[in-house]
């Protein structure tokens, strides 16, 4: 581990962050998609891991504490916009608002429900890569 | 009882209740005629939801709640005491009831299902609860042998099921058993489906050459034998062939091939009973035996037979469910399974006695049980069929009368060999009462001659009436009758008659039987996955040559002939192709450092190199999408690894290899094979992206068209939209797996703590 890397690591994380968000609100008229900004994120959580170590990581990253409920709640807001429109009558990801129908927009950010699935793919990829992230760390320092 | 006894003390409870309920329904259902759902879940495929408690599947429904019920109330008893006598936690009760509820409610599913596609789910439904009861005592050996046996006999045979219905929808555009009875006709196509779907029941229904798995299968417990043999797995079979007989029908050589089978099963299975000691193996064979009968007369067809064989199914699931919870609660009591060792038990367990008497009474076919009709009617469709046919059927009654009648006799008289201790009464009530019920049907024969029919109905095509009753006259069914016993009371009294007959047909099925092939089968695949498991673990390099080497192998295939397009032509190189040129060389030389390097860091990192590269391609070729996740996900990767890597012991399992003189500094021929190996992967790599990424024209309209679509869906870039939108399905389907994936690795490595 390098110096380098040792200030880089715990600098990373908000751009990532930034970055990955920016991916999903983007993402819909520009290139990206949740999947890749969930893995950014990781990537970002990663580096921390591999640098301060798992204690030292978790203690000033608070919210990785609950990537195992980040990642289950990606699953259920994509489960939630796949299945809604079954409720309703319609086919499985029927999105609203449907084709030719006008969307409101906050900046570049869409709303409909795509985005919305693409948030939840988002959040299900990043909390679950951190899961086993935080699981190898542990593993590796044979605290199993 | 300890603590878990009491947390699992409900289950038993619940099943019983539940199968009561179920029972309670279906009886409703029946005597309202009947009740339908049909609900088209996927229409673009012609999936439906297709369920109806017609004529068929009242019976079979009947059948897994009522006998379902009778055997769980006797599993409440038996289960905890088996547990204890294998010195097991009576919590184990819960890899039991779910198991045998999903079994109970899988059958309910197929008797009602008139879908082909539907009748395949719950046929497989069965076969996967039976591995797990069959397999119950999974300490054992054997019982985890005869799992797998059943499952792979059953199941490798339900996709000649599959196929049939896929052959049939072609044809004829669906898949729902009334319609193509509507349509079908005497074509090629139709049969073969037809002869298809007949193999996948006849091996369900443990017929010759496909019984051998059903004798193995009695290390299960035994209210599990007792369920499997009368209402639910190898009725299965049956059900499945009455369902869609109206298409068997259409052929005489299916029809023809329904009688050999059954004749034969009836044969081999009758002797080969009367040879048994083990109780439950007597019973076994007695079942292949019972379902020759049934097959038999399905391959006759017509109203009679039709009518018979459904009658012949529920006479023959009382007797035999109620016989088998008697050979259950004798070695409970005796712990005896050896009929040599038993006898003389009439005397202290009278009540069992009796009604197991019935029970054997029923299969037997004496007059005053529900099984005398059985054979009546058997009788009637077999001479209406031909000479041939009679004889057989009389030789078959009268080879279930010797074999039933030396399984009781051998039990419950003669001189007492073992000592019995007391059972409790749940374990004798549910024979009484299956008894009762054969009486019954054998005093008013009525209501089971209405249940026969209206599933004969279903069977035929044709309304089936049916008038079962005694006739005192020298009537052809009469005599049929008395022939069956003579000659059954004969081989009875004279075992010297029958033991060379017996002993050569066991001795040539033991050398030559379907049994032996699958053993030698089963070894043959093992050994081939052990050597290609072996030579892929070996070390990093092997695990990545087993994915490198087929890949490139297939692509090269791919690249020298491709039937359905035109073959690969090398174009000019162009200038704005250099870049591209440049990053896959990169890529070929990546390739080539990973098979040379022993070491563990350096063959990931030129992975990686190589990962990269072919990123920088996605990105020169106008797929930034592609080129941004490869980009992410290889840094991730290469993380990962070298996360790993800096845990492992250092260089310990080098030394090791030193020492042996193997893996750590290969063989100078092992080193030019694999790079050998790495050139083919990484050039079959090169061309074959080099092709797609030079390809002169889009050859995908549906490409095209997801294109022009994307700005509808309010969408700027067509990947994404593809992602969430256009094929958002599959992506759920994706980031589900990922989710299991993340369950699969935290029960791994933590034993299912999340955090």
């Amino acid at each position: 581990v390098t110096i380098i890397l040792r200030l880089l690591a715990p600098r990373v994380l908000g751009p990532a962050l930034m970055v990955g968000l920016a991916l999903v609100v983007k993402g819909y008229t520009d290139v990206g998609d949740g999947f890749a900004a969930g893995v950014i994120v990781a990537l970002a959580v990663g580096l921390r891991y591999v640098v301060l170590g798992t204690e030292r990581t978790e203690a000033t990253l608070p919210l990785v504490r609950w990537a195992p409920q980040i990642a289950l709640c990606g699953l259920l807001v994509s489960l939630a916009v796949c299945f809604a429109g079954v409720a309703f009558g319609d086919p499985p990801f029927t999105h609203v608002p449907g084709p030719g129908e006008t969307v409101a927009t906050i900046g570049t950010l869409e709303l409909s429900t795509p985005v919305l699935f693409d948030l939840g793919v988002f959040l299900l990829v990043a909390g679950a890569l951190t899961t086993v992230l935080h699981h190898l760390a542990l593993l590796r320092e044979g605290r199993t | 009882m300890g603590t878990g006894a009491r947390r699992v003390g409900a289950l038993p409870a619940a099943a019983v209740a539940a199968a009561l309920a179920g029972f309670a329904a279906c009886l409703v259902g029946a005597i309202v005629g009947g009740a339908a759902i049909d609900v088209p879940w996927a229409p673009t495929l012609d999936l439906r939801l297709d369920l109806a408690l017609d004529g068929l599947g009242s019976l079979y429904a009947l059948l897994a709640t009522g006998i379902g019920a009778a055997v769980f109330a006797y599993a409440a008893a038996y289960v905890p005491r088996h547990l204890e006598h294998e010195e097991r936690p009576a919590s184990e009760q819960r890899r039991f009831w779910p198991w045998m509820v999903l079994f109970m409610a899988s059958m309910v599913g197929l008797a009602c299902a008139r879908d082909l596609v539907l009748l395949f789910v719950f046929f497989d439904l069965t076969a996967v609860a039976s591995y797990f009861l069959i397999g119950f005592d999974r300490h054992r050996r054997a019982a985890r042998g005869a799992a797998l046996m059943a499952l792979l006999v059953t199941g490798v045979s339900a996709v000649a099921m599959l196929i049939g219905a896929v052959l049939l929808q072609a044809e004829y555009g669906t898949f729902s058993v009334p319609e193509l009875a509507e349509r079908a006709e005497a074509t090629t196509n139709t049969i073969v489906a037809a002869a298809l779907i007949a193999v996948a029941a006849l091996a369900k229904s443990a017929q010759v050459p496909l019984h051998f798995w059903l004798p193995r299968a009695m290390a299960a417990p035994t209210p599990v034998s007792a369920y499997l043999h009368s209402a639910a797995m190898v009725a299965a079979g049956v059900l499945v062939i009455g369902r869609v007989h109206p298409l068997i029908a259409e052929s005489d050589i299916v029809l023809d091939g329904l009688l050999v089978v059954g004749g034969t099963s009836i044969l081999v299975g009758g002797l080969l009973a009367l040879a048994q000691d083990e109780l439950k193996q007597i019973l076994a064979h007695s079942t292949i035996s019972q379902y020759g009968y049934v097959v038999l007369l399905y391959g006759i067809g017509g109203p009679e037979a039709a009518g018979a064989a459904a009658f012949y199914v529920l006479a023959h699931a009382i007797a035999k469910s109620a016989l088998f919870m008697t050979a259950g609660a004798v070695t409970l009591a005796t712990d005896e399974s050896r009929l040599s060792r038993l006898g003389g038990l009439g005397r202290d367990m009278p009540l069992l006695a009796a009604a197991s008497g019935v029970a054997a009474a029923t299969l037997a076919a004496l007059p005053l049980t529900v099984g005398f009709f059985k054979d009546e009617l058997l009788f009637t469709a077999a001479a209406g069929d031909g000479t041939g046919t009679a004889v057989m059927a009389v030789l078959a009654a009268a080879l279930t009368f010797a074999y039933i009648g030396r399984f009781w006799l051998g039990l419950f008289t003669g001189t007492r060999r073992t000592e019995p201790h007391r059972v409790p009464a749940l374990l004798i009530a549910p024979v009484g009462a299956l008894a009762a019920l054969a009486v019954a049907g054998g005093l008013v024969a009525a209501p089971f001659a209405r249940l026969a029919e209206d599933a004969g109905t279903v069977t035929n095509g044709a309304p089936v009436a049916l008038s079962p009753a005694y006739h005192l006259e020298a009537s052809t069914e009469n005599l049929m009758a008395l022939a069956a016993w003579a000659l059954g009371g004969l081989l009875l009294a004279a075992p010297a008659l029958r033991a060379p007959l017996v002993s050569a047909l066991s001795r040539a099925g033991d050398v030559a039987g379907p049994r032996r092939l699958y053993g030698a089968a089963l070894q043959g695949l093992n050994r081939l996955s052990d050597r290609l498991h072996g030579a892929e673990v070996r070390d990093l390099r092997t695990s990545l040559a087993a994915a490198m080497l087929p890949g490139g192998v297939l692509l090269g295939i791919a690249l020298v002939a491709t039937p359905t397009q035109g073959t690969y032509v090398v174009g000019a190189v162009q200038t704005s192709d250099l870049p591209v040129i440049a990053l896959l060389v990169l890529t070929v030389l990546a390739g080539v450092a990973v098979t040379r390097d022993p070491g563990r860091l350096r063959p990931v990192l030129s992975l990686s190199v190589l990962g990269f590269a072919l990123a920088g391609v996605y990105a020169l070729a106008g797929a930034p999408d592609i080129a941004l996740v490869a980009v992410v996900v290889e840094t991730m990767l290469t993380l990962v690894f070298v996360g790993i890597f800096a845990g492992l012991p250092r260089r310990a399992d080098d030394r090791a290899d030193d020492r042996a003189g193997g893996v750590g500094r290969p063989s100078p021929r092992r080193r030019r094979r694999n790079v050998l190996f790495g050139t083919v992967a990484g050039l079959g790599a090169f061309v074959t992206v080099w092709a797609a990424l030079s390809r002169p024209t889009p050859d995908a309209p549906v490409a095209a068209e997801l294109v022009r679509r994307t700005p509808e869906a309010h969408g700027g870039d067509v990947v994404t939209v593809i992602l969430a939108d256009f094929r958002a399905l599959d992506t759920m389907v994706e980031i589900s797996v990922l989710a299991v994936a993340l369950l699969g690795v935290v029960s791994l490595l933590r034993r299912g703590r999340l955090w």
